[in-house]
């Protein structure tokens, strides 16, 4: 675990240094909400959940949580989610 | 919007699963690349979403490995409608009979125009043309417009030029007639005179002469009648019956087309005034451009001076705007205004300077008036001389010419 963190760590200072965006060089996912009607989150490794009220989303080493009323999936691409409805909340969970 | 035009094109599908299998089945399909979208909630804890025709037999292997059924619920797209089409053969046969039908009578001749003439009738030159077996429901091929055209010249005399045109189902046939020169003897025709004047000389070729040399006559009195009555000394001699009837006399008179050359002396009167001090104005040859646009009824300019820095000049505007359709008008113009510099100068004259070029001018100003390549016999100019001298020289300007005045007119 410890070389992980070293190696996550070196990671993100050369990032930093470079001026790389993060979602590229450390695999983060982008996440892009308009208003509170969609949200779009690229780089994503599937869904875990879904249910009206809720939408899980797992990325790169966490979970995204989407709260609302009304969810659905407009489309779902290998790299790319779009979830559209009456968005609450959004809550990352390791 | 194109995907989804694409989607409609190639056909697509909604299916149902259960809830609890989604997540897996998603996202299999996901990293299979299978386009998958609206994913929403459906009734009894059913979720239905949309996916592809082409992607439906992959999705049914991987509905066996995650061992969970879906069920097509609405098909929709090109694919499928064409399929629903094919089960209904009336309707298809009817539209396919819909467009042989229309295609079969757009190919012939239902409207016959015919434009440009005035003397002929229409239904003389339909005549002639059915003579050649174009009608109205021929087909088209069967018309040979420059055949027809020949054809029309050549039947009826009085065109000059025939055009015939198929457009859609509409046979245009434009003519123009021949212009014929006024003919000879046939029309009663006066001779009138056109201006007022005094009788110089009269030739009369045919037709009863109602004026003599040194008569003046008026604007539209006439010169040389149509109307030949019976010679006087061979009613003399027929004296006897006295009682000859006046319907018989009438008789004898003779309507011919009246010709003749008729002279007369015309006097055309002018004034004109100079003045001694003349304001003229040159160009020095300095011009600005001012470029500006119009826009409702606001102006901008897009180039050039606000105000013009000239004191005298003229101004020349173009204006150009978009053209108009319908009645549909754009107001945005676009105005170019050339402003040249102009210089003020003053002209002095004298008194006989001035009087030669108001003779000038008055001459100039009653050419216009006469008729073209006239004899001038006399001119008479005469200063206006008023009680006190004026910076002003008043002329006025008499000028006699010998014109032929005679014009036909119908009789009456």
């Amino acid at each position: 675990m410890a070389w992980k963190d070293l190696k996550n760590k070196v990671k993100r200072q050369l990032s930093d240094y470079m001026d790389l965006p993060g979602d590229i060089m450390l695999d983060l996912p982008k996440i892009v909400l308009v208003g509170n009607l969609q949200v779009f989150i690229e780089n994503h490794r599937g869904i875990q959940e879904y249910n009206p009220n809720l939408v899980r989303v797992v990325v790169s080493d966490k979970i995204i949580e989407v709260t609302g009323e009304n969810l659905t999936l407009r489309n779902i691409l290998p790299d790319e989610i779009c979830v559209e409805g009456k968005i609450s909340g959004l809550v990352f969970l390791s | 919007m194109f995907f989804k035009l694409l989607n409609f094109l190639c056909g697509y599908v909604t299916i149902t699963l259960p809830e609890e299998c989604l997540e897996k089945f998603v996202n299999i399909a996901t990293t299979r690349r299978i386009y998958l979208w609206e994913i929403t909630n459906s009734i009894d804890n059913q979720v239905a979403l949309k996916v592809r025709l082409r992607d439906v037999p992959p999705l049914r292997h991987i509905a066996r490995m995650t061992r969970c059924r879906f069920h097509i619920i609405k098909r929709s797209g090109v694919p499928f409608f064409i399929n629903q089409l094919l089960h209904r053969k009336a309707l298809l046969g009817g539209a396919l009979f819909f467009i042989i039908v229309l295609y079969a009578l757009s190919s012939f001749i239902w409207f016959i125009d015919i434009q440009g003439n005035k003397s002929i009738s229409d239904d003389k030159i339909i005549a002639v043309v059915r003579q050649v077996g174009v009608h109205r429901g021929v087909p088209k091929w069967s018309v040979d417009t420059a055949e027809l055209e020949k054809t029309i010249i050549q039947q009826l005399s009085g065109l000059a030029w025939v055009g015939v045109t198929v457009d859609g189902t509409r046979l245009e046939i434009e003519v123009v007639e021949k212009v014929l020169p006024p003919d000879n003897g046939a029309q009663i025709v006066d001779l009138v005179a056109k201006k007022d004047g005094l009788i110089k000389e009269i030739l009369v070729l045919s037709g009863h002469p109602l004026v003599k040399e040194g008569d003046t006559v008026t604007a539209g009195q006439v010169l040389i009648s149509a109307a030949i009555p019976p010679p006087e000394d061979e009613e003399n001699d027929k004296k006897i019956p006295d009682v000859v009837e006046e319907d018989e006399l009438q008789q004898q008179v003779q309507f011919v087309h009246a010709r003749g050359i008729v002279r007369a002396r015309i006097w055309y009167d002018g004034y004109e005034e100079v003045k001694l001090r003349e304001q003229e104005k040159h160009p020095t040859g300095q011009q600005i451009t001012k470029l500006c646009m119009k826009i409702g009824s606001k102006e901008i300019i897009l180039m050039g001076p606000r105000q013009v820095p000239y004191t005298n000049y003229i101004e020349y505007a173009e204006v150009k705007r978009l053209p108009s359709w319908r009645n549909i008008v754009i107001p945005v113009e676009v105005i170019t205004i050339k402003y040249t510099e102009q210089r003020i100068c003053y002209h002095e004259f004298n008194r006989t300077e001035a009087l030669r070029l108001a003779g000038e001018q008055a001459l100039e100003k009653l050419r216009s008036q006469m008729p073209e390549h006239v004899k001038i016999l006399h001119t008479d100019l005469r200063e206006v001389k008023t009680a006190n001298e004026e910076d002003i020289v008043r002329v006025r300007l008499t000028v006699e010419t010998l014109e032929e005045i005679g014009v036909e007119k119908p009789h009456q």
